[in-house]
């Protein structure tokens, strides 16, 4: 099982290493102002193809590149309704505080449950290895997380209807 | 220039590419027959990507190097006897595979897609992102 996981993260990995080549580039339209190319997608030129890396058919990551600008979208596992809730929720609450993590986006793309955004600003700033090593953990995490806090939710009802229905002895 | 190439592909020459496919395809399946699926492989391979826009001839030749990809199981073994100049071509076709979300097609270009990426390297994915001109 971990197997097929470690595959697919080696994937991601690779493609992130090779579409992560990132230069500072200023608005063909308006002067003096410069936007993530991948977000506007106005000029085909400085696009390139974008890339669908599926696990199965829950699972999926979607990479788009540009001139100066990497999104990267996820689609994480959700086996059953209480799944869902709560990756839709633990996800929200990290993209809300978005501006702490710098390089993930407020609204993921429609269709898929968490974005990131980098730019060139970003590479400069911080390690491309170490940017690739963020995403790449953070997609070996998530899955831990949600299971983690459903088997909590699961414990706490458990409680909680015991000590309830004790009252009824 | 090479937007000038594609312009004389109109739609009988699709017909004519699609023939030319669906006799690949048989040649494909007698090689599987034979239990040579690198064989059929660099059939698959060979004269891709169609130099078309049409959706129908890239779609029948994706099916014809889907078909050779999963008879695949020695992916080792292929790599040895496949030669570098497929391998840009191959990785584009992966990519493809990987978009579809089916499991059996997934789990096999995941395998084939890290040999490939530890023989060719980084620029083999990087020349499958850059080309906008020839997909598959």
């Amino acid at each position: 099982m971990a197997n097929p996981l470690k595959l697919y993260l080696t994937c991601v990995r690779n493609t992130l290493e090779a579409a992560m080549c990132l230069q500072n580039f200023p608005c063909q339209e308006v002067e003096r102002h410069n936007k993530p190319e991948v977000e506007l997608k106005t000029s085909p030129e400085l696009l390139l193809n974008p890339v669908l890396i599926c696990r199965n058919e829950a699972e999926k990551c979607l990479i788009e590149t540009s001139i100066n600008s990497l999104r990267i979208s996820l689609k994480v596992k959700q086996a059953d309704e209480l799944e869902n809730i709560l990756a839709k929720k633990f996800l929200r609450f990290l993209s809300m505080r978005a501006e702490a993590f710098q390089v993930l986006r407020r609204k993921p793309v429609q269709g898929y449950d968490i974005s990131f955004l980098i730019t060139n600003y970003h590479c400069e700033e911080m390690q491309k290895q170490k940017l690739i090593d963020f995403i790449v953990q953070f997609m070996e995490d998530i899955d831990k997380e949600i299971s983690e806090l459903k088997m909590s939710v699961s414990t706490r009802g458990r409680l909680v209807a015991t000590e309830f229905l004790k009252q009824f002895l | 220039m090479m937007a000038g190439a594609e312009k004389f592909v109109e739609a009988d020459n699709a017909e004519a590419i699609i023939t030319r496919i669906e006799h690949k395809s048989r040649k494909i399946e007698s090689l599987l027959k034979q239990n040579k699926p690198v064989e059929a492989l660099k059939t698959a391979l060979e004269g891709s990507p169609p130099m078309t826009r049409d959706e129908r001839c890239k779609s029948a030749n994706w099916i014809a190097v889907h078909r050779a990809l999963m008879a695949i199981k020695d992916v080792e073994g292929m790599f040895s006897s496949l030669d570098p100049e497929y391998y840009d071509i191959l990785m584009k076709y992966l990519y493809r595979g990987l978009s579809t979300g089916d499991r059996p097609t997934c789990d096999q270009c995941l395998r084939i897609h890290e040999k490939l990426t530890e023989r060719a390297g980084l620029g083999c994915i990087l020349r499958s992102l850059a080309d906008t001109v020839n997909t598959v």
